[in-house]
Parts: structure tokens; C-alpha cells; sequence
């Protein structure tokens, strides 16, 4: 698990950086979101919200990871340096894993992301982990809304370059 | 021919020059394939324009520049951009000048608390104000040396293997550039592992590890395995040399701690190392001085006073 990411999710996370900063016309401040997703549950829910045509932000970029539990803490800070204003952690509710235990990891994991977040000068508000089952195509809508209205009230990252 | 050599030290100890004195042997063949212009720890040069000169700096020109410490205050780093200025390839000599090093703990201190400390209130110094004169201005904290100035390689370590030194400057001497294995403290570590075990918390070392003295460290238990904080995952090897030998502190039976620096340029121990126990289960709420695994490698702006109180 820890090898996938380096190459895959390291490149990803600079290309949907990269994309968002050129797309961002807009006057004023517009909340970079990223959303690392899993396979089974969230990116399913992100899928039917599409579908489903359910309003949320569209600042909001999804990288799909197999599961939470292997979104090293490392992922986060970096989307930080890069210039996200805010990243979600998504995965099943706890105990529908689809590995078990990856999201009860991944709940472990958040507790050191958000100290070195904290570290780094970076408000709490600005990470998230969050459950969301396939099914639940709305809640991943409002997860996104709320999480944008936050940003937008606390303003840009600290280790924003652009605005 | 020879090649030039010019060597400063800034914010650090001065341990890394003896590591280089302790090359031994190699050293006499090495130091025949190097002239030494410029090292004021060992050899003395007039060079900061204290001579009633031009208040400027004069580094003479040279192909290496061996830096160690960080750079602190406003000296340090005219020095440091002079001899980038003057050397061709800069090395940053240490960990100190790699990742802050020790000195880079102060990053968790205001200035004005420092000196309070250092003037005021230490216990073996009497009180007095704050210099005026000789000590030149601080800058906000301290950096390491990529920070400031460009730098073509690194050896860390606190202080770097005579071995590594050595194996360094040959590797300059014949114009190969110098690579770093990418491999763990633990990777050259021969303690017994015997799986992750029942450790779901961390003790502190007030308490001896489980070992037999008169045994070599390859039948002893790993000592994360034991439950102490050994910062062997997250640290870079290199401390044992090129022999073979067991990492420097788990050979004397201490969980490492993690002098050499993290295991990728740009990594962040602090983060590595409770990831890791996280990973494995284990609380990391409940481990007393956290801060502490960032001692060698606070610069980067990993520790800094205005967000993490020590």
C-alpha cells in the first residue's frame, strides 16, 4: 500500500493543482477543494451525485484512492504546499470497509495529519475526514457545500501563491 | 592537481570538522588531493574585513565549499552567499546545515525568549542586557543551508560517518556525482524483528531495553518492538559508515534518534514517524514530547513558535 502512491497519487495531486489554478478566472477568493475519495463508497457517492444531478461547488477536484486508509498523511500536507485550500478525506462509515479496517486506519491517520497541519500553520477547519456511503449522493453535496462555505469564510491558504 | 578547498562553519558545533580530522588514515591520502584556502576552525585567515579593510567578506575562490551549521543570523548568511559566490560545488557538511540540526530547535522560541534565557535567566550566568555590539542581527529563525543558498550535495548526520566523508569528497575528487542510498536507519539495522507484536503504546526510556550484554545487537529485539521510540523508520541510514557495523546508537542498545534526517530530501519526521505508529495502531496521542522527533530536522519552517509551543 505504500508504494502505490508515490508515483500515481503524487503527479495527480500537482496536475489537478496546476488545473485549478489556471481555471481560476474568477475575481475574488475561490476555495481550492481536494477530495481524496474511496473506491467503494465516496467516489461512488461523488459518482451518483452526478448523476443524480445534486448542486455542489465545482472548485472541487476528486482524486479516487482504492481506500482511505492508504491516503498517507504526507498526500494532505503536500496538496497544502501545492495550494489547496481545503482537502477531504473520504472513505466508508465505519465497520462497511471494504477492506476490513483501512477506514479505522485512515480515522488513526487524521489525528497526525491534522496535528502537523497545525504545525504547519494551517487552520482545522481547512481538513476534513468524512464518511459517506455509495448511497448517500446528497450528503457528499452538502459535505462539499459546507466545506466551501467554510473556506470561503476563513479565506485563502497561507501557502497560497495565487489568489 | 589539487582541488581547492574552502570550508566555513556557521550555526553548529564544530563536530563535523572533527568528524573530518577523525577520517584517519584516509584522510592523509585525501587532504594530498586537497588544498585547503580557506577553513578558519582549523587554520587561521583574516576574512570578515575586521583589519580595518572594507567591512566586506573574502573567501578565495575554490572548486569545493564545505559548509556545516545553519544560518542563524545575518552573518551567517553573507558568509554562506560568499562562498556560494566563490566555490563551484557547495556541500551542506552535516545535519545541522541539511535540516537545522539542533540549533533549529530554538525555532520553537521567540528571540526575545532566547535571550531572556541565555542572558537573564540561566543559572550559571549573571544577569545582564542584551549585547549591542558583536553579535550580529537574528534573523527570524534558523534556516538550513538550501534555504538561503543553492546546494549541490548533502551529507548529514550529526556528525556524518568518517566513511561517508571520506566516500564523499573521493566521489568529488573524481567528478561523480554523490548519491545517497535511499535507505532507512532500519534497513542497516540487524536487530531481531519478530512481527509488530502487542505494542500498543509507546514507554518512555527510563527503563533499560531487554538485551543481553554480552550478545551482538543481532539477538537483541527490535527496540520499537520493545516499545520504545526508535526513530529508525524514518531516518536516513549512514550513521553506521561503509563496514557494515550496526546503526551508531542501536549499537550501544539507545532507539535512534534520527540524527541522520529524514529518509527523502523533504521529508518531515515528526510526521513519518507518528504516521507509522498510527498505522500500527498505536495512540499517538499519548506520546509526551512529540516535538522532540523534529530535534534534528526543525528548519524548513517544521518548527516554528508562532503555531507549535514547546
Amino acid at each position: 500500500m505504500e508504494m502505490a502512491y508515490e508515483d500515481v497519487n503524487r503527479h495527480e495531486t500537482q496536475f489537478e493543482m496546476k488545473a485549478m489554478s489556471l481555471s481560476g478566472t474568477h475575481p475574488g477568493f475561490e476555495p481550492r477543494i481536494l477530495a481524496f475519495t474511496c473506491n467503494w463508497c465516496a467516489y461512488a457517492a461523488a459518482d451518483l451525485a452526478g448523476t443524480a444531478r445534486a448542486q455542489y461547488p465545482a472548485n472541487l477536484r476528486i482524486i479516487r484512492v482504492m481506500c482511505s486508509g492508504m491516503v498517507h498523511p504526507s498526500l494532505v500536507t503536500e496538496a497544502f504546499e501545492y495550494g489547496a485550500d481545503g482537502v477531504l478525506l473520504m472513505g466508508c462509515h465505519l465497520g462497511e470497509c471494504h477492506y476490513q479496517d483501512g477506514n479505522e486506519k485512515a480515522q488513526m491517520r487524521s489525528l497526525v495529519i491534522e496535528e502537523v497541519l497545525s504545525l504547519m500553520g494551517l487552520e482545522p477547519e481547512r481538513f476534513r475526514l468524512v464518511w459517506c456511503s455509495s448511497a448517500e449522493a446528497e450528503r457528499f453535496a452538502a459535505i462539499v457545500r459546507e466545506t466551501d462555505e467554510a473556506l470561503r469564510s476563513i479565506g485563502p491558504s497561507r501557502f497560497r501563491k495565487n489568489t | 592537481m589539487s582541488l581547492k578547498l574552502c570550508s566555513e562553519a556557521l550555526s553548529g558545533c564544530s563536530g563535523c570538522e572533527m568528524s573530518l580530522l577523525n577520517t584517519g588514515g584516509g584522510s592523509l591520502s585525501l587532504f594530498d588531493k586537497f588544498e585547503i584556502l580557506h577553513m578558519p576552525i582549523l587554520m587561521d585567515h583574516k576574512y570578515l574585513g575586521c583589519n580595518g579593510g572594507d567591512g566586506g567578506i573574502h573567501i578565495p575562490k575554490a572548486g569545493v565549499g564545505l559548509i556545516s551549521g545553519g544560518i542563524r543570523n545575518e552573518q551567517h548568511l553573507k558568509i554562506a552567499e560568499e562562498m556560494r559566490r566563490q566555490c563551484d560545488i557547495i556541500i551542506a557538511f552535516g545535519t545541522c546545515a541539511a535540516y537545522g540540526g539542533i540549533p533549529a530547535m530554538m525555532n520553537l522560541f521567540e528571540d526575545k525568549d532566547l535571550f531572556r534565557r541565555y542572558y537573564r535567566t540561566a543559572e550559571a550566568t549573571d544577569s545582564s542586557l542584551n549585547p549591542t555590539q558583536v553579535i550580529p542581527p537574528f534573523l527570524e529563525r534558523t534556516f538550513a543551508l538550501d534555504e538561503m543558498i543553492a546546494v549541490d550535495f548533502f551529507i548529514p548526520g550529526c556528525p556524518p560517518h568518517p566513511d561517508s566523508i571520506t566516500a564523499a569528497l573521493e566521489s568529488i575528487v573524481q567528478g561523480k556525482s554523490l548519491e545517497l542510498p535511499l535507505l532507512s536507519v532500519c534497513d542497516s539495522c540487524p536487530a531481531k524483528r519478530e512481527g509488530k507484536g502487542s505494542v500498543n503504546k509507546i514507554r518512555r526510556f527510563v527503563r533499560n531495553a531487554r538485551y543481553q550484554p554480552d550478545r551482538p545487537v543481532s539477538e537483541m529485539r527490535c527496540l520499537l518492538e520493545q516499545g520504545y521510540l526508535c526513530m529508525g523508520p524514518v531516518t536516513l541510514a549512514g550513521c553506521a559508515g561503509m563496514n557494515g557495523g550496526p546503526p551508531r546508537c542501536i549499537d550501544v542498545r539507545v532507539p535512534c534518534r534520527g540524527c541522520h534526517g529524514p529518509v527523502r530530501k523533504g521529508g518531515n519526521q515528526l510526521m513519518d514517524i507518528l504516521n507509522a505508529l498510527a498505522s500500527n495502531g498505536i495512540d499517538t496521542k499519548n506520546l509526551p514530547d512529540r516535538l522532540s522527533s523534529l530535534r534534528f530536522s526543525g528548519a524548513h519552517g517544521r518548527l516554528n513558535w508562532r503555531f507549535a509551543k514547546a
